[in-house]
């Protein structure tokens, strides 16, 4: 029995060649993310302990709470520099050395454009020059007074930064000019995981970085013979409350397990892309082995009629599936190897710079995969198998080979139910647990619902898509027919392009939806002419909204700066904002208070989330600050409007007294009475060509910017998703080529009765046309379902509209339907060279 | 018993034959595994006469057949329908041949499924793109008397309507010549008599041009003429055949 299932694999190379390929793309993807996250964590970690190599103890302020993830990553209290004696005076001390760090953002000398920093942070740190310190001098001499400054190496190299060059660098604070004495690494590294470093003596990167008699931390090196855990627990008994020491060991543990927590969340969006691809890959081995074990009819037959149990067929079958599963599972490992530089090449061309040192290939990695693989065609064979073990010995001797097509009534209670499973998973998803998985598992089972009932209407809609086919003449007529005469088949084959197609069809309904809601929401909640914004995600210096108010064609300028606090309990955003301007800026909507209020320890609450804390004007509001720790504000006010300034609303004066870094992410200015926009942003143009990091939009621009970040990550998502559309394309190859094979008898008959192989190739390519538009256009409209359904289910967090993009849904369908017939073009040709007399020739 | 064949004399003149083969030799494989179907074949088939041709199997009866109509390449020779040399012409000009000016019915698989009966009928016609001017489809379809099944499948069609069918799509282009090859192999005694009786009509009544490969000396009865075939040669021919006389003369070269 076993060596007949071997022998019946091996036998169909290029059939098991095409079917492994769609499981191989998905679990490579899947050991693709794994070995490019592994690889990351495992860069970060090596550098967290290379950075601390020759250090033992770290002296820090404590941190209120944990923000990893955030914008304000380093929210600590700087310390009095003075700590530095304090500490030298441990006994066991070699040396303590004071650091200080912040933004500092290279401008390129030859563009005037800033330097990174939409991706890797712009790092302004202290050095000493001294070699015991992590950063090593590569060139030229460490950085002394005020006017000098050293830079990683691979800045330097790829913006043609030399030694002696000038270079202005932007802080919080005012921008200044330096002189580049110095290029520097850390160790083998050119840089620290892709961020740009400018380093400067302590007491010109205490000014700079506008820390004058601070420290942000000092590195404690012990005398011979003292281990760091000793030096640690002495050092720690002279320090003041809020200050702590912990070993270099566990410092650099602390630091990349917050990179590895951010890291976790990327790789979990990877692998839903990589689930998606399986999911499809699944549908193709569903269609091959259900077409194989018809095609193999008589052979299962001859097996029962000798004696083979149902359960031995079964067997057979499935284990015909697993050993696929494992064969693509293990290339599929290999090729995920390759498919992680592949992922960082494409994140790299969407401007996500990504660390790698050595490959990392964990077990973890190869068991996920193989066992992804061999689920995967395991699953998908189940119903296959069981079809094969319903073969009765009896069919063995019937001479058409071909049995009788069975009803598809039995689809319609069964689809149906699916169906209504799936949608209501997906609705139970979004409106009621709001769990993700939920949405996903409703997708997915509402997919195969589709899929299920999709065979009922191949039939009518494939007369209907086929009807321009006619043109073809007779060669369009039979690809036509040929779609249309195994429903299931063609069903589940369109199916598989179906998945892909609808979830890029609802990406470009989820991103037309929020463009248009933002749009609607520029115009109900923006009153400003001018939008200040950062080149980089930091934000960018108080200065520019002071350049911007001494300007006569400037009337009101409004800041806003975020910070990631911690209220109730939970993890939130805390904007603060200037009360006097804001409401000329802005329209929040008050719901009550007023923003008059919002002064001293006031905070104003987005109306809904106070309802569902319960709190109510004059309420405490308790805020916990990474850097000061729990302050109680007072609720002075609700708004309705969120989408700019988020839930919770602070002063200014309170923000600058509870939060250490203080960049504007946002400035939002009007015009004076009397000057036009366009005079106000001409003038607010020349006066901020200081501030290259600032860039000045109208309203026009500032809309266009918005929907262009909403289209990059859709874009992003779209690249991704045509993973799973490749893999539906090969499903169509190996549908095809099956079904030529089978039908190889008919299409020698077309041959000697005088059909030309240029007509054979049209019929099989029209077939094609139409199985990929039949999955295209049921995509598309499962799609804009689903993009109706999250819409809805979002309406009230920012996403209001609902929009189709129809120039672009059309696109994707006529796309698919040219990737179709170019899927279709393989089997085309592979059936015009059929010859004819082994096609005519009895068995 | 004249043994000899009819035309030897040939090239010379243009012949008045619709096909005819010239010192055909077919050779499957190479090396030792090389066999050899036919082995020096010289034949004419006359115009508006039925032709079959026997043998026993193995005896290369069907590579002369599916050499003759265009379906398989000689390894030596030349094969000519009308004035034609199919040797020398391309792969779509034998397409073309085929579809305009002959016609054929094999045993099996002679229908496309997707397709009704009709047409399955004007099948050839639709791959050229031409209408059926000559108003022949209803002689035709009269002639078989399939009229009520035209919009059926093949799969809704017994056996022999189904060849039936495939000897009307042969017919409606009025080619130079039909090919039959074992067309009632599949048949029962009944059906097969009708299909052949309809053949031989298409002979006597239009003048039709048919050839036809049988293992059956019935069926062989039906023909003008019958060319018999052993180890890839010629082996004796006869006009106005029984069945008794061929199966006699089988039993010759089987001995």
């Amino acid at each position: 029995m076993w060596r007949a299932t071997f022998k019946s694999l091996l036998a169909r190379k290029v059939r098991l060649l095409l079917t492994t390929l769609s499981v191989v793309l998905g679990v490579g993807f899947v050991a693709g993310t794994f070995v490019l996250t592994d690889t990351m964590n495992a860069t970060f970690d090596q550098l967290f302990h290379n950075l601390t190599k020759n250090t033992d103890v770290i002296v820090q302020s404590r941190s209120a709470f944990d923000s990893a993830g955030s914008n304000n990553a380093d929210q600590r209290e700087p310390m009095p520099d003075s700590i530095v004696h304090t500490i030298e005076s441990v006994n066991g001390v070699a040396k303590a050395i004071p650091q200080v760090n912040g933004f500092a953002q290279i401008v390129d000398p030859a563009t005037g454009k800033p330097i990174g920093g939409m991706g890797p942070p712009a790092i302004g740190a202290s050095w000493s020059g001294d070699p015991s310190e992590a950063i090593t001098l590569r060139s030229g001499a460490a950085p002394h007074g005020p006017d000098e400054t050293a830079i990683d190496a691979a800045t330097a190299r790829k913006y043609g930064i030399g030694l002696g060059d000038r270079v202005k660098i932007l802080f919080e604070g005012p921008s200044h000019l330096f002189t580049v004495t110095g290029i520097v690494g850390f160790g083998q590294a050119d840089n620290l995981a892709g961020a740009t470093l400018a380093v400067f003596d302590f007491p010109t990167a205490q000014r700079v970085l506008d820390k004058v008699g601070l420290a942000d931390a000092v590195d404690v090196q012990a005398d011979p013979g003292i281990s760091a855990t000793t030096l640690r627990d002495r050092v720690a008994a002279v320090l003041p409350k809020g200050i702590e020491a912990i070993t270099a060991t566990d410092f650099a543990d602390q630091q990349a397990g917050q990179i590895q927590s951010a890291l976790g969340f990327f790789r979990t969006a990877l692998l839903v892309f990589a689930v998606v691809a399986l999911f499809v890959g699944g549908f193709i081995i569903l269609n091959t082995f259900t077409i194989i074990v018809t095609q193999r009819t008589r052979e299962l037959a001859l097996l029962r009629a000798i004696g083979a149990s149902r359960g031995q067929v079964t067997r057979s079958v499935l284990l015909e599936a697993a050993t696929l599963g494992m064969v693509a599972g293990a290339i599929g490992v290999v090729a995920g190897i390759g498919i992680a530089v592949g992922l960082q090449a494409l994140l790299g061309a969407f401007g996500i710079d990504l660390p790698s040192t050595s490959t990392q290939i964990l077990p973890r990695t190869v068991i996920v995969s193989l066992a992804a693989g061999l689920l995967v065609t395991v699953i998908a064979s189940v119903v296959p198998a069981r079809r094969a073990s319903a073969v009765a010995p009896v069919e063995a001797l019937r001479a058409d080979g071909a049995p009788a097509a069975r009803s598809l009534r039995r689809r319609v209670p069964a689809g149906i139910a699916v169906t209504a499973a799936g949608v209501g998973t997906l609705a139970y998803g979004l409106v009621g647990g709001g769990a993700l998985l939920f949405v996903g598992l409703g997708a997915a089972v509402t997919f195969v619902g589709v899929a299920i009932l999709s065979a009922l209407i191949v039939r009518p809609a494939a007369t209907a898509v086929g009807w321009p086919l006619r043109a073809l003449g007779l060669p369009g007529r039979l690809g036509r027919e040929n779609s249309r005469r195994n429903p299931r088949r063609t069903a589940s084959t369109s199916g598989a392009l179906m998945v892909g197609l609808g979830l890029m069809a609802f990406v470009a309904i989820f991103g037309a939806s929020v463009r248009s809601s933002v749009d609607h929401v520029i115009a109900d909640t923006v009153r400003a002419d001018l939008f200040l914004s950062s080149s980089s995600f930091e934000g960018f210096g108080p200065d520019a909204a002071q350049v911007l108010r001494t300007l006569p064609q400037i009337d009101a300028v409004s800041e806003f700066r975020v910070v990631q606090a911690r209220i109730a309990g939970g993890n939130a955003t805390v904007t603060g904002v200037d009360p006097s301007s804001i409401g000329r800026v802005a329209n929040l909507e008050m719901r009550s208070g007023s923003l008059g209020a919002l002064r001293g320890d006031a905070v104003l609450v987005q109306a809904d989330t106070a309802a569902e804390h319960g709190w109510s004007l004059g309420d405490p509001v308790r805020i916990e600050f990474a850097r000061t720790g729990t302050q109680t504000f007072t609720l002075a006010g609700t708004y309705e409007r969120d989408e700019i300034v988020g839930q919770y609303v602070i002063p200014m004066s309170a923000f600058e007294a509870n939060v250490t870094t203080q960049l504007d992410q946002a400035v939002l200015a009007t015009a004076a009475p009397g000057t036009s926009v366009a005079e106000a942003e001409r003038a607010a143009r020349s006066a901020l060509t200081d501030f290259p990091n600032v860039q000045v939009r109208n309203q026009a621009e500032f809309r266009a910017q918005q929907a262009k970040q909403v289209d990059a990550a859709m874009s992003l998502i779209t690249a991704l998703l045509l993973l799973a559309v490749l893999i539906s394309l090969f499903g169509i190859v190996n549908t095809l080529g099956l079904s030529i094979h089978e039908r190889r008898h008919e299409i020698g008959l077309l041959r000697a009765v005088g059909m030309s192989r240029a007509q054979v190739r049209r019929m099989v390519l029209a077939e094609s046309a139409i199985v990929a538009l039949l999955g295209a256009l049921l995509g598309t409209a499962v799609g804009i379902f689903f993009g109706w359904a999250v819409q809805r289910s979002l309406a009230d967090h920012g996403v209001s509209q609902f929009a189709i993009p129809g120039g672009q849904l059309a696109l994707y369908v006529a796309l698919a339907a040219v990737a179709g017939v170019l899927a279709g073009f393989v089997p085309a040709v592979r059936a015009s060279r059929l010859r004819i007399l082994d096609a005519i020739a009895y068995e | 018993m004249d043994t000899s064949t009819t035309t030897t004399d040939l090239p010379g003149p243009p012949s008045t034959a619709a096909a005819r083969a010239e010192g055909l030799r077919k050779v499957y494989g190479s090396g030792d595994a090389a066999v050899e179907a036919l082995r020096g074949i010289t034949i004419a088939f006359e115009r508006e006469q039925f032709t079959a041709i026997m043998g026993p199997s193995g005896s290369g009866k069907s590579t002369l057949l599916h050499v003759m109509a265009g379906l398989d390449t000689p390894t030596e020779g030349r094969v000519y329908v009308g004035d034609v040399d199919l040797t020398t012409l391309s792969e779509r000009k034998l397409t073309q041949l085929r579809r305009d000016r002959l016609g054929f019915v094999f045993q099996a698989f002679n229908l496309v499924p997707t397709l009704t009966a009709a047409e399955n009928i004007t099948l050839p016609l639709d791959i050229a793109g031409r209408k059926d001017e000559r108003g022949w489809f209803d002689v035709v379809v009269d002639t078989i008397g399939l009229r009520d099944r035209l919009r059926h499948r093949p799969s809704e069609l017994s056996g022999g309507q189904q060849q039936r069918v495939a000897a009307a799509r042969a017919l409606v282009t009025r080619p130079e010549i039909v090919f039959a090859d074992e067309p009632t192999g599949n048949l029962d005694s009944r059906s097969g008599a009708e299909l052949l009786s309809f053949l031989r009509q298409a002979v006597r009544e239009v003048g039709q041009t048919i050839v036809m490969v049988t293992h059956d000396p019935v069926a062989a009865s039906y023909a003008d003429r019958v060319v018999f075939l052993a180890d890839g040669k010629i082996a004796g021919e006869m006009t106005e055949p029984t069945a008794e006389r061929i199966l006699d003369h089988m039993k010759t070269l089987e001995a």
